[in-house]
């Protein structure tokens, strides 16, 4: 037990540095698998085992034993109870009992006035009852139907909680809280607009997302605001819609907030780390502009040039392709670990961490075998 | 008469104002379906002129929705004056976003270009099973088959699509292509696709070469 207690520290530690832009004692590692890669490694159902969290236990167990990782590998989860209660739209499951985000419209483009003119209250009013069919009726079955939700919701995470506080004090991992937001204009497209709708809205009413930005980002900084701004975490912001804007168009629409937010939560004192997801190399120097020791997990884009023109100011992470761990050989993958350690890890600022998340296990396939050896990998050569 | 020049360009500039001013203007002149069917013609070059600049990054993913959502208030502006004026097609395809993933924003881009150049679309939807796939190859015998995702799992789920297609003995009747972001060369020799893109524009180019 001291032991972990020891791990725990270390790692902590390593955290630290890394998030403080000192170079830490050794690349830190994530194991990029969720929580649905375990279920599916413990050979269970994964529909089942989220509607009943009480089989998760050794799921975790057997995960955190057999893969090597600094930090818990939970992920960011989404839970079916609660999302079920509320007759959720944008968050399903689909027939894998992987949970997902459908491209939904949650408010109408006439409605961008009431939305400018009070956010809170348009979600409240027009866009909740939209997205979720059980906050739509009489207000006392609102109310049930809410309130039976984030009852459901508060058991499973505080269940969840309890075997993530088991792992980290059996396998010693850091011990780091999160947030989680989006960039506004993110936000507008993903849950209000959906990607199709605010793709026209770009073309006729640009204006009026400009100004339905700027009046989102207070609730979206509030959103990924830490409780202690000073403790050890960090705020994750998936990026989405970028790398699918005319350059003018992110300029005038995306950009501005984004930053805006960016600036904000690193202003009060958090580490912000952002998913860079899809390409964004196009962008490259506007991410320049980001405060210091940003942390930017890429999806696609070319490692090298990431490095040299950000690497000294910000932390560097991602890259790493997990459908080669589908689909080549154990030496592959090693390889491929070794390019990336050998060009981003130099001059510490280094996170290891995959383009994506691993969701999934083809019985019989080569992924368990070739993650377990570059975690390892990275995890025995990645000292400083 | 409508200027077909200009609407064409007009398509390709997506310039919404001036494509269904044109249209309206067009359909109010109570046309025959033969001049009808060259408004079609003509909007489907446009469509060109979009994929085109979509590859020489002028444009991007959202323009092509924006122009996908363009085309189709066009053609339904056009459908009552076209009669019984069908237009000859240039092959079909069946596609749909492969089982275990509901993502059809790069399916709904692909369908809406490979229809607007001439294709037979059968879009089977998402979280599309491999029966369901090798049912409607059964039924509709189409010349390539179009498989969707963006989650990781689709790889695995187009593979067992791959197999279910062997299995019915359809494979060899077929050519395949995948798209959607895991997709990379690797997978697709791994499936067992003909094809792979990340790139609609690019993946209608390989669907037109097939049935050329």
């Amino acid at each position: 037990m001291t032991d972990a207690v020891a791990m725990t520290n270390e790692r902590n530690q390593m955290f630290s540095d890394l998030f403080s832009g000192k170079t830490p004692k050794r690349v830190p590692v994530s194991n990029p698998a969720t929580q649905d890669f375990a279920i599916q490694y413990a050979g269970l159902d994964l529909a089942e085992c989220q509607w009943d969290l009480t089989k998760l236990e050794p799921v975790y167990d057997k995960f955190c034993q057999d893969f090597f990782t600094d930090t818990y590998p939970g992920g960011s989860i989404r839970l079916p109870s609660h999302y079920q209660i509320l007759g959720s739209t944008p968050i399903v499951m689909s027939s894998s009992g992987f949970m997902q985000h459908p491209d939904v419209v949650g408010m109408l483009a006439e409605e961008y006035d009431e939305f400018i003119a009070s956010p809170y209250d348009c979600i409240v009013e027009t866009i909740l009852p939209r997205l979720f069919t059980e906050l739509n009726g009489a207000p006392g079955k609102v109310a049930m139907a809410l309130a039976k939700a984030m009852r459901a919701q508060s058991d499973d995470l505080a269940y969840l909680g309890t075997i993530r506080a088991k792992m980290n004090a059996k396998y010693g991992f850091a011990t780091m809280s999160a947030a989680l937001t989006e960039a506004p204009f993110d936000f507008m497209a993903d849950f209000l607009r959906s990607f199709k709708g605010i793709s026209g809205d770009v073309r006729r009413h640009p204006d009026k997302i400009a100004a339905a930005c700027e009046a989102v980002l207070p609730l979206m900084i509030k959103k990924g605001t830490l409780p202690n701004p000073s403790m050890l975490g960090y705020t994750f912001i998936p990026l989405h819609m970028a790398p699918y804007l005319r350059d003018k168009d992110f300029l005038t629409l995306y950009w501005p907030t984004f930053k805006k937010m960016v600036e904000t939560l690193a202003g009060m004192g958090q580490t912000v780390q952002l998913f860079v997801e899809q390409d964004w190399m196009r962008y490259i120097d506007y991410l320049y502009e980001l405060p210091e020791n940003t942390i930017m997990r890429f999806e696609y884009g070319d490692a090298k040039v990431v490095k040299e023109k950000l690497g000294k100011k910000h932390i560097i992470s991602g890259f790493y392709p997990v459908t080669l761990l589908q689909t080549g050989t154990k030496q592959q993958c090693v390889d491929k670990a070794k390019e990336l350690l050998d060009i981003l890890a130099p001059g510490g600022r280094y996170w290891w961490q995959a383009d994506k998340s691993i969701i999934n296990l083809e019985a019989n396939g080569p992924v368990v075998e070739n993650l377990r050896a570059v975690l390892e990998y990275v995890h025995e050569n990645g000292a400083y | 008469m409508i200027d077909l020049k200009v609407l064409t360009q007009a398509v390709g500039d997506l310039d919404e104002q001036v494509i269904l001013s044109l249209i309206n203007e067009f359909v109010a002149s109570n046309p025959s379906g033969e001049d009808a069917q060259m408004v079609v013609q003509a909007c489907q070059q446009g469509m060109a002129i979009v994929g085109d600049l979509f590859e020489k990054n002028v444009y991007y993913v959202g323009d092509l929705i924006f122009a996908g959502d363009l085309l189709t208030q066009a053609i339904n502006a056009i459908k009552p004056v076209l009669g019984g004026v069908g237009s000859q097609k240039v092959g079909s395809i069946v596609i749909g976003t492969v089982q275990g993933d509901l993502h059809d924003i790069g399916k709904n881009i692909f369908s809406s270009m490979a229809e607007a150049a001439g294709f037979e679309v059968y879009d089977l939807g998402i979280d599309v099973s491999p029966s369901a796939f090798v049912e409607k190859v059964k039924e509709v015998k189409p010349q390539i088959i179009g498989m969707s995702g963006v989650l990781t799992l689709a790889i695995d789920s187009m593979k067992k699509t791959v197999n279910a297609l062997n299995e019915a003995g359809l494979r060899d009747s077929v050519k395949v292509i995948i798209g959607g972001n895991p997709v990379n060369e690797d997978a697709c020799k791994q499936i067992g696709a003909d094809s792979f893109t990340t790139n609609a524009a690019e993946g209608l180019k390989t669907c037109q070469g097939w049935v050329s």
